[in-house]
């Protein structure tokens, strides 16, 4: 393939992993506090339709994209409801945040279907965007695309630097160990819910207000749970997760070029890619190493007698 | 010898759970630059008395005072606040954190970590106090000693003033245990208060500046070391007179032999010989951790011999526990009721069906309605309230759930029963309930019976054996009076000659 071909398909594959690379944090950062959040796919479309909506009704992109992260927040908390407040079953009830996420937007979006609503377009940086080959392929997007090249670092740093990120992590691995250091476990909890379910609103965000500028019925169409593989692919490292969000990217561009080009393969065959590659990345990452999930990830804090 | 206020100050506390009493008006003064021992068998109160200090338990009654002035800690964070912290035996450690990061969890005050200061730190600290350990090494490649090092580190950082240790010897080599004492007496020397529970005799005696005994939930006795007491005479205290208890028991003549020992050595145990014959009840006590555990397990099956032999039944250990039929009419009655004897979430009858299904199986069937006809029958034989077969096992009292775990395991006509502390933390109507019912099976089998209460021991059993370092130390019928009443001596590890020198009358019943 020459350049012509594979800089484009750079450059679609940021654009393409960017939301799966804002919901994978969102998830990272929950898991970190020890909370399996499966409603991923959920809280994702929540945003997406949030920040369509806003988007239709005020015209303003940016406010857009923060009530979106704001709608996956609130999705993302009756998670915590069911699982702090009540010590419910997390795997059950993320399967119910998917579930519910999609259904409602998918029902509220109902009238809208086939809508435009303005977004963000490409907004190359100066002087940067004339590097060759790295110019096109990273810095001709929009500022969406831009922000999310900060947050992995962001959220690394923040992990590894701040008192905030190493109480959360402490939660995530040992609960035990935080309470005896006289921290409140739970509420770290919460925070590690509530902030990742933030971040996987923005991921649906990116998909109505930057990627398609319309709405559709299942937007997300499955990145959720690309989402979900991509922290085991990762190691639950916010850095590695650019990488993963990537490659799925550039399978998905991948794809689409090819039943643009007119292949003999079934165009099914081709949509299938990314989730037959989301099974084959599971695998190899169990199979390189034992996970280095957090130790008391899923696993409930047992209400002091 | 401070005059002065002490640190902490236990005015009359008491702590029950339900019916049983765990501390009973405690009274203790904890003065900083002194290492205070607590000293007493399990189940004395020790863990209630730490945990009410850890802001984990509240008191029943009573109070206590930090520098004069009552407090009431009812948090974790409370008890941090005012500086007292606790080396757990179960670390709380992060294992895949370093041990800087472990040691500055909660404790920075900025939103940013400042790594290299807060290390420096740390470092400074670990110096002051002799500990030596690499900061950037992650918990889960550390020695036991080494953790406990990190711990110490954590409360030090914390500046607790307070540092109490929950038998922080037991998972320590003797090496590691002799730096652990280097430690403590640096942090009594730099004013810190210690707490140091235990109930090994030596290590106490040679740390110590005051050691308090603790008995069935209460102080039987404060001693300073200084005053030249032998082991001996502190085991004697700790043991203290035994309490005659009046169980109706009957002789039963002993009949064939049931389980032998012979020359038995590994996993702590240092050749142990014993013979075990139906109708009879061998009580085995000595301070726990000196190879009781070793012993049950290997006799239960959970560990093999490494040496020397153990013929259960006439039947070899491999041989015994080969053979499905022969190993039903063995019983084991662990220490742990609601973890290992049962399942806390199924209903009785279920909990009944885990280790007695002969006779209640069809090829892969259970005949649930006969166990359940048979079940209602021993709840009712056997008193068990509430005699419903339908609850779960959690909703029945430590006794009761006693009874039905005792009830499951007579019911398979066991030959030989290995019951451990089988009246532990139960009152004292449920413990003599136990008591009826193992000298009632004693009829047909040969019982050994592990057990910390010394009166629990001589009241139910026709021989008792002591325990030392692995060693069975002797084993004595319970008419020889002259050997009974050398048991705390023979608990500490003292000999012949030693017994002789202690001038104390032993006085008995």
């Amino acid at each position: 393939m020459n350049t012509e071909l594979l800089i484009p398909l750079l450059a679609a594959a940021v654009v393409s992993g960017t939301p799966i690379l804002y919901a994978t944090l969102g998830e990272i950062i929950t898991e970190k506090s020890g909370v399996l959040n499966l409603g991923v796919e959920g809280a994702m479309m929540m945003g997406c339709f949030t920040a369509f909506i806003t988007a239709k009704l005020t015209g303003q992109p940016w406010l857009a994209f923060f009530a979106a992260g704001l709608a996956g927040l609130l999705t993302a908390s009756l998670h915590g409801v069911i699982c702090l407040v009540f010590q419910g079953n997390q795997v059950v009830s993320g399967l119910a945040l998917t579930i519910f996420g999609a259904g409602l937007a998918n029902y509220l979006g109902t009238p809208y279907i086939g809508l435009a609503a303005p977004g963000f377009s490409p907004v190359p940086i100066p002087g940067l965007a004339h590097i060759p080959v790295l110019g096109p392929i990273l810095f001709n997007h929009d500022p969406l695309v831009y922000l999310s090249y900060l947050a992995p670092f962001a959220v690394g740093i923040f992990f590894r630097h701040s008192r905030f990120g190493l109480s959360l992590r402490s939660v995530g691995e040992f609960p035990a160990a935080a309470l005896a250091a006289g921290l409140n476990a739970t509420a770290y909890r919460w925070a590690g819910i509530l902030a990742g379910g933030f971040f996987m609103g923005l991921g649906g965000a990116y998909l109505s207000l930057a990627y398609t500028h319309l709405w559709t019925n299942n937007l997300t169409a499955g990145r959720g749970w690309i989402a979900v593989a991509l922290v085991i692919f990762a190691f639950w490292r916010p850095g590695r997760a650019v990488f993963g969000a990537y490659l799925f990217g550039g399978i998905m561009a991948l794809q689409l070029r090819l039943q643009a080009g007119g292949t003999s393969l079934p165009s099914s065959l081709l949509l299938m890619l990314p989730y037959a590659l989301t099974v084959a990345v599971l695998l190899f990452s169990c199979w390189r190493q034992g996970t280095r999930a957090p130790a008391n990830l899923g696993v409930n804090i047992e209400p002091s007698s | 010898m401070p005059s002065t206020t002490p640190f902490i100050r236990l005015e009359n506390l008491s702590k029950s759970f339900g019916k049983v009493r765990a501390i009973h008006h405690i009274s203790l003064d904890i003065h900083r630059g002194q290492i205070l021992a607590l000293l007493g068998e399990n189940g004395a109160g020790k863990s209630t008395l730490m945990s009410l200090l850890a802001g984990q338990l509240q008191p029943d009654s009573g109070s206590i005072f930090l520098n004069g002035e009552k407090v009431v800690l009812n948090s974790t964070e409370k008890a941090i606040h005012y500086g007292i912290g606790m080396v757990y035996q179960h670390f709380k450690l992060v294992e895949n954190m370093n041990v800087l990061e472990n040691i500055i969890l909660g404790q920075s005050k900025n939103f940013w970590l400042r790594r290299s200061s807060l290390e420096a730190q740390v470092k400074e600290l670990a110096r002051n106090y002799g500990i030596n350990l690499d900061l950037n090494a992650p918990i889960r490649g550390l020695s036991m000693g080494e953790k406990q090092q990190v711990e110490i580190l954590k409360l030090l950082f914390r500046k607790s003033d307070l540092l109490i240790f929950d038998e922080p010897t037991a998972v320590l080599t003797p090496k590691e245990a002799d730096n652990l004492f280097a430690t403590m007496r640096e942090m009594a020397a730099k004013d810190k208060a210690i707490v140091f529970i235990s109930h090994k005799l030596e290590e106490v005696l040679s740390i110590a500046d005051h050691i308090a005994i603790l008995k069935q939930g209460e102080i039987i006795d404060r001693i300073n070391p200084d005053a030249g007491l032998s082991p001996a005479e502190l085991a004697r205290r700790m043991v203290g007179r035994p309490v005659l208890l009046q169980v109706q028991r009957q002789e039963v003549e002993p009949r064939q032999t049931v389980l032998k020992v012979q020359n038995l050595s590994g996993n702590g145990l240092e050749h142990i010989e014993l013979e075990l014959r139906q109708g009879e009840l061998l009580s085995l006590v000595g301070v726990a951790g000196n190879g009781q555990k070793a012993l049950v397990e290997t006799i239960c099956g959970l560990q093999p011999p490494k040496e020397g032999s153990v013929r259960i039944l006439g039947q070899d250990w491999h041989d015994f526990f080969a053979d499905k039929q022969s190993e039903s009419s063995l019983s084991y009655i662990p220490e742990d009721r609601q973890g290992l004897a049962t399942c806390s979430g199924l209903d009785l009858l279920d909990n009944f069906l885990l280790t007695t299904r002969h006779g209640f199986t069809q090829g892969p069937w259970l005949h649930k309605q006969v166990a359940g006809e048979k079940l209602e029958k021993l709840l009712h034989d056997f008193d068990i309230r509430p005699p419903d077969a339908a609850l779960r096992a959690w909703q029945l009292s430590g006794g009761n759930l006693q009874k039905l775990v005792l009830a499951r395991e007579f019911y398979r006509k066991p030959r030989l029963i290995v019951a451990e502390q089988p009246t532990q933390g139960l009152d004292i109507a449920a413990a003599e309930e136990v008591w009826r019912l193992l000298l009632k099976a004693r009829e047909q089998a040969g019982i050994i019976l592990v057990t910390g209460d010394l009166a629990e021991a001589l009241a139910l059993s026709d021989r008792i054996g002591v325990m030392f370092r692995g060693h069975l130390v002797a084993t004595m019928s319970r008419h020889d009076q002259a050997s009974i009443d050398r048991i705390p001596q023979m608990m500490a590890g003292l000999n012949e000659e030693e017994h002789k020198q202690t001038q104390y009358e032993e006085v008995n019943p």
